[in-house]
């Protein structure tokens, strides 16, 4: 019974090194070798001190050199940077969540796709006003799917979406003009405001930032988040598995990669049927193992309860294994380095989307129309690969931990339903969590989320953030990468109550949960953007002043810029391990750290060390529960 | 205030009471003088418990006191919290003990303060059986005294052991409410640091039947926390003192329930409930304690909790007495088509057409049929009418086959009970506990004194008859399969139970017939099938088949067993035993007492002190735990020479086997009244006058090989 241990971080990268034992074997390259290769980073950029949005330059602040050659000042350009870097990041997400607006426009009772969670496709459409009494359930879907597309490019209005916040919330965002309009809007403002000779005063910059951040948060990924629950069903606590243990030598081996559940459920969906479970017997093998990679991975595990192979940095591990048979990508966070080494085995690497085309790739375009057809396309290449498996290159890292997933709002709400008292309690709100952080029992919770980042140590800093918030009593949810980590590490496991403190450790033996709270993938952030509604609209309280923060201690992506613009904009405090590319500009810095308090009440805090970080979180929810006199 | 501080300042109010009380009392009896709570083994039992270590003097006790500061730190996290609650009940311990120094009796009825290590192994079975299905803490005044009233008697109505702290026991008393162990309602003691008693009870269940090592507080909160089903009314006004030991009481697991407004609560462990009349729901959900509802249509109350209830001869309308007049419960075994289903009859006088206090005949015939239903069950289906027919509010039964004794109270009379009721109660308990083999069931009750007679002799014995024959035919050789019995490991995780025709479970509860009939309603149930083809060595009983059920029922905590052995891999026992026998090294015999006994043994310790020797799924050669039926069995320790080396027991104890004993050493042995060898406490409470007796009476066990 007490056998539950957690993995540590040396575990992972003692497999790691023996993967890359593999990879040297075969003349493989990695990011190891790669970062190497590119330290020292160049330090213009890392202070986001480069310009080059015109020809003129491009320019370099130094001492000598304190303007650009239009003028422009260190605090303008680190602004602009800044800007860009959110707009890519918001662009993304929300093309993202635009895709899956438009399956679900194409989903129909006969189709590729269908509504798995209709109850939400007509709560959705209740709380957007559109006619839901007598109609088909598909025509209902094909409206919402419009009216969420619509909201990309509405000449008019604000986003929503926005209605769910508090309306202190929403009275902060109209005040200081931070309500986002149309979401393409808000990308192509952000690009043009950072042209050459537009704005360079770092607060316009900033503020423009967090409406782009918002456009994504309680927009684009939002839709993304609530309409692939509509379409794949709504996550409810399931068990699966994290860590490479997770694939199977016997089996083929099929990995997953990337964000979009569209390509993923379907694989899952193929994989799963008898006929392709045969075929991968007469080809060899005793089944067929899915698993995944950074965020569909997360997508699929929530809802399937797929097993994770491992997150961001982990992707070139599942190649090094020798006995992947096929990993299959849709967008983002895409290693380009996947091609170059799965020619050094027998792994098929697959693109299938045209916005993520890469060399050295097969790229089976995916659409919704075709979905099962190109799905089954996929899985019978990779079981016709199994044959040419190299044998002496096999090794998979027998290492793996249990996890119970799918902790979205609606099934932490059901959770805290569990733990209420018919006699005295109504059903259906958070107040017994609020109960316990307003008696002390929990001090707070910290929503933990982002990438890897090989300028911190991998892992680490997710996994021990997260076991010192829980030996004080602090609960945390988390989602993207991060969530991973924690669920190899084994802290999605409930037996790691046994590794938080009295307060915490009850009150998941009273709920059943496990102490870290899978909340789903980098676009689920905004499952805990209504979350953190919600509490504060239970409690009366503004977000603000909720004892709750956000982290991003090991990030990368220019999304999780954006994401980082939209937590702070919605009012929660949020600590980043990584830079965003600002100090060089100390207006910027500012303004990021303290001045978006006046706006929107919440600011970053950017520390490296770790340990200060946490105790940084630490102080902060202390500070914001004497505020309220808990 | 926040919750953490009003707990930290209660805490610190408590330990400051408790300082000047210790120091008051060194003062006036010095250091060395000797403390102890009486009647059992673990004294202080809440310190030792939570340390390990035993408090014996004042001294002592003001060294513990410095322990208990260490865990009142002062950070805001739960964890000091909780300390800070165990602290404080540590205080309430120390308080309490002072009470009893110089044997002092501190509390008089109808409070009981300190309760016995005896108390709580009679507890260990009906815990687990769900017969108590939970234990209620009331503490404090309720708003009215009709308030208290009901919410004591509804916990009653469902069988929970109520444990009362404070003025809702004046309460109580104004309302003329009888209290009592015997009805399941425990006043304890007026202060607040009372309610120890009770936490002291939770505690030791955990030493008991848990094998929870003095000292392993984590182990301990958690063995609290899942397997002792109790919970907290707090009335108001609660103060901090209250408060602090409220978080004492979540720390352990127990929920609180309060009607004091303005609490910040927790989900499922401190919550707020204005209406003291959903007090009992509430709690219930609270501690998720499920109720089994047996709906019997009767004018009175159906409830374990009225199962110890007696009534005296002043109080009673009429009674029925088997060893007066004829009388008999039968159960009996019909074919489908020969019965009605709930049909029943009474033929003979109702109560109405019998004198006030009057003695008469009565015997009840049950008729059951079904597809799965053996002649064998009706033996097992007959024992329980006794609980049965006890758990009638105002009904009182003793005895059984043709010997049983029954009262109705006037009370019961009063409120409409009739002697057709009894037949509804056997009715609907056998129809739900035994709906596996009983299809149908119909029931005829006699009060006609001439058709009682000829049910008894005409009917009845001859099947009593019958079934003794079977009963001596069953022997741990004529029969292909044992049965594990894992009932107790709700409470007792690592012990496994190997019952056999002549070994029942040593509880006393359960014979080999009674495992049989358990496996046969619920296949998957407490009791599985053991073979016996594969015997390692027939002398101590020891067999693969049964190491492996026993491996596998005890999660592998338990390796090998023998049955007949006390000195080599003996069977463990969970803490509920009946009685337990240790070796007696000068004699080369061995003792046996019996949880009634109170008194001393020649092994220098009591039964509470012997049976904290063994429990909790434990091995411990040299000391078994057992059941009072076991003793005359031919198999009782067969591998070190039988019922022979029995050199002492409780007169009573003695007296209650002397027939059964008497028969097996006359048989095994050719001794004629063995029973008269063997010492007890009118003869000896110390070796040396033991083995004098022997001696004088030709012991057989003084000429046999040493044990040891």
């Amino acid at each position: 019974m007490s056998e539950f241990r957690l993995t540590t971080v040396e575990e992972f990268e003692a497999a790691t090194a023996r993967l890359l034992e593999t990879g040297a074997k075969v003349g493989a390259d990695s990011w190891q070798a790669r970062v190497k290769n590119q330290t020292p980073h160049c330090k213009f950029g890392e202070e986001g001190i480069c310009c080059r949005i015109c020809t003129m330059g491009p320019c370099r602040i130094t001492k000598k050199a304190p303007r650009g050659v239009c003028g422009c000042d260190v605090h303008g350009i680190v602004g602009r940077n800044y800007l860009k870097f959110t707009a890519g990041g918001s662009a993304t997400h929300s093309d993202h969540g635009r895709e899956i607006c438009h399956t679900l426009y194409e989903s129909s009772a006969d189709g590729c796709y269908k509504v798995k969670d209709p109850e939400k496709l007509v709560r959705i459409a209740k709380e957007w006003d559109i006619e839901t009494e007598g109609k088909d359930i598909y025509d209902l879907a094909h409206e919402v799917a419009l009216e969420g597309l619509m909201e990309y490019g509405k000449p008019f209005g604000t986003q929503r979406f926005l209605k769910r916040a508090p309306e202190s919330q929403q009275k902060l965002w109209e005040e200081n003009e931070l309500a986002p309009h149309a979401i393409d809007r808000e990308v192509s403002r952000s690009l043009h405001m950072a042209h050459m000779g537009c704005s360079s005063k770092p607060e316009a910059l900033v503020k423009q930032s967090i409406r782009a951040g918002l456009s994504d948060g309680w927009g684009g990924s939002m839709m993304g988040t609530e309409f692939s629950d509509i379409l794949f069903g709504t996550p409810k606590p399931i068990e699966t598995e994290a860590n490479l243990g997770v694939m199977v030598e016997e089996n083929v081996n099929i990995v997953v990669h990337g964000h979009d559940p569209s390509l993923s459920e379907m694989i899952c969906e193929v994989a799963d049927s008898p006929e392709m479970v045969a075929y991968a017997k007469e080809m060899g093998a005793k089944g067929i193992t899915i698993s995944g990679v950074c965020c569909t991975s997360n997508e699929v595990a929530m809802r399937r309860g797929i097993p994770m192979a491992g997150n961001f940095l982990q992707q070139e591990n599942v190649v090094l294994t020798g006995a992947c048979e096929a990993i299959v990508v849709d967008v983002q966070c895409i290693f380009p380095a996947l091609g170059p080494l799965s020619k050094c085995f027998h792994t098929k690497f697959i693109t299938t989307s045209p916005i993520a085309q890469m060399p050295d790739s097969d790229f089976i375009r995916f659409d919704a129309h075709t979905a099962l057809e190109k799905a089954t396309q996929i899985v019978k290449l990779a079981i016709e690969n199994f044959k040419n498996r190299k044998p002496e290159l096999v090794y998979i890292p027998q290492m793996k931990q249990k996890a119970t997933v799918g902790y979205s709002t609606e099934a932490i709400v059901k959770v805290l339903d569990g733990v209420t008292n018919s006699q005295v309690d109504e059903l259906g709100t958070t107040k017994p969590l609020l109960q316990c952080i307003t008696s002390g029992v929990l001090r707070g919770a910290v929503a933990m989320v982002g990438c890897n980042n090989p300028r911190v140590r991998p892992d680490l800093a997710h996994i021990e953030l997260m076991k010192k918030m829980l030996a004080n009593d602090i609960i945390v949810i988390a989602s993207g990468c991060s969530a991973q980590a924690a669920a190899k590490a084994g802290l999605m496991d409930k037996a790691a109550k046994d590794i938080c403190g009295d307060g915490l450790k009850r009150v998941c033996e009273l709920a059943d949960i496990p102490p870290v709270l899978h909340m789903g993938s980098c676009v689920d952030i905004s499952r805990m953007l209504v979350l953190a509604a919600t509490l504060a609209k239970d409690a009366g309280l503004r977000i603000s002043q909720l004892p709750v923060v956000g982290c991003a201690p090991e990030w990368m992506s220019e999304k999780a810029v954006s994401i980082g613009n939209y937590v702070i904009g919605s009012g929660l405090d949020t600590f980043l391990g990584v830079d965003p590319y600002a100090s060089g500009s100390s207006e910027m810095v500012e303004i990021l750290t303290n001045g978006t308090r006046q706006w929107c009440e919440a600011a970053f805090t950017v520390e490296k060390d770790i340990e200060k970080l946490g105790d940084a979180m630490m102080a902060r929810i202390e500070e914001k529960r004497a505020a309220l006199g808990i | 205030m926040t919750l953490f501080e009003t707990v930290f300042s209660g805490n610190d109010a408590v330990y400051g009471l408790t300082e000047s009380a210790i120091n008051a009392a060194i003062e006036q009896h010095g250091a060395d003088k000797a403390i102890s709570f009486p009647n059992t083994a673990y004294s202080l039992p809440c310190y030792y418990a939570v340390t390990g270590v035993k408090v014996g003097t004042l001294g002592e006790l003001k060294e513990a006191l410095g322990v208990v500061k260490t865990l009142m730190t002062r950070e805001m996290r739960t964890h000091d919290v909780f300390m800070s609650g165990v602290a404080t009940a540590l205080c309430a311990e120390f308080i309490e003990v002072l009470k009893y120094i110089d044997g002092a009796v501190p509390y008089e009825e109808p409070c009981y303060g300190h309760l016995a290590d005896a108390v709580i192994r009679e507890l260990g079975v009906p815990l687990v059986t769900g017969d108590i299905p939970g234990v209620a803490v009331i503490l404090g005044k309720a708003p009215t005294t009709e308030d208290a009233v009901a919410l004591v008697k509804s916990y009653q109505a469902q069988g929970i052991l109520v444990t009362l702290v404070g003025d809702v026991i004046d309460q109580l008393a104004e309302a003329g409410m009888k209290t009592g162990a015997n009805v399941r309602v425990i006043p304890l003691g007026k202060d607040v640091t009372a309610v120890i008693h009770v936490v002291s009870v939770a505690l030791r269940a955990a030493l008991i039947f848990g094998n929870i090592t003095p000292g392993d507080a984590g182990s301990l909160m958690k063995y609290t926390m899942e397997r002792v089903p109790a919970f907290v009314n707090a009335f108001a006004p609660l103060n901090d003192v209250i408060v602090a030991c409220g978080a004492g009481a979540i720390a352990l697991g127990f929920p609180v329930i309060t009607n004091q407004e303005g609490v910040s609560e927790v989900p499922k462990s401190l919550i707020v409930q204005t209406d003291v009349s959903k007090f009992n729901a509430t709690s219930l959900e609270a501690r998720d304690i499920k109720i089994k509802i047996t709906n019997i249509d009767i004018p009175v109350a159906f409830a374990s909790a009225f199962e110890g209830e007696i009534i005296r001869r002043g109080d009673m309308q009429v009674e029925f007495d088997g060893s007066r007049v004829d009388c008999a419960e039968l159960v009996q075994t019909v074919d489908a088509s020969e019965i009605e289903d709930h049909k029943i009859t009474v033929v003979g006088p109702e109560v109405d057409g019998m004198e006030l206090g009057s003695k008469n005949s009565i015997a009840y015939v049950v008729k059951v049929a079904g597809k799965n239903m053996q002649p064998d069950f009706e033996p097992v289906i007959e024992r329980k009418f006794h609980n049965y027919i006890n758990c009638i509010e105002g009904v009182y039964h003793t005895g059984q086959r043709d010997m049983q004794r029954i009262r109705i109270s006037k009370d019961a009379f009063n409120a409409g009970f009739r002697i057709k009721h009894i037949g509804e109660v056997l009715y609907a308990s056998v129809k739900n506990e035994f709906d596996a083999v009983v299809d149908k069931c119909e029931v005829v009750i006699y009060t006609d004194p001439a058709e009682c007679t000829r049910i008894r002799h005409e009917v009845a014995i001859p099947t009593f008859d019958k079934r003794d024959d079977r009963l001596k035919s069953l022997t741990d050789e004529s029969v292909d399969v044992y049965y594990s019995c894992i009932l107790c490991q709700a409470f007792s995780p690592s012990h496994v139970c190997v019952v056999t025709p002549e070994r029942l479970g040593l509880c006393g509860a359960v014979s080999w017939l009674d495992a049989k009939a358990t496996n046969e309603l619920d296949p998957n149930g407490p009791c599985q099938v053991i073979t016996k083809e594969r015997p390692i060595d027939e002398r101590i009983g020891e067999y693969e088949d049964v190491n492996e059920a026993v491996q596998k029922f005890s999660q592998g905590a338990l390796q090998d067993v023998s049955l007949y052995s006390i000195m080599e891999k003996p069977m463990t026992s969970c803490g509920c035993f009946e009685c337990i026998c240790g070796i007696e090294p000068f004699s080369n015999g061995v003792v046996i007492t019996n949880r009634e006994y109170a008194g001393m043994t020649p092994l220098g310790m009591t039964f509470p002190e012997l049976a904290s020797m063994t429990g909790g799924g434990v091995q411990t050669p040299g000391f078994m735990g057992h059941g009072k039926h076991f003793i005359g069995s031919k198999k009782f320790m067969k591998a070190e020479g039988g019922i022979e080396r029995i050199v002492w027991m409780p007169k009573e104890l003695k007296d209650t086997v002397a027939e059964r004993v008497n028969a097996t050493a006359k048989e095994l042995y050719g001794i004629d009244n063995f029973t008269d060898m063997i010492g007890d406490e009118t003869i000896a409470t110390d070796p040396e006058t033991l083995v004098a007796f022997l001696t004088e009476k030709n012991h057989p066990a003084l000429s046999m090989e040493p044990m040891m």
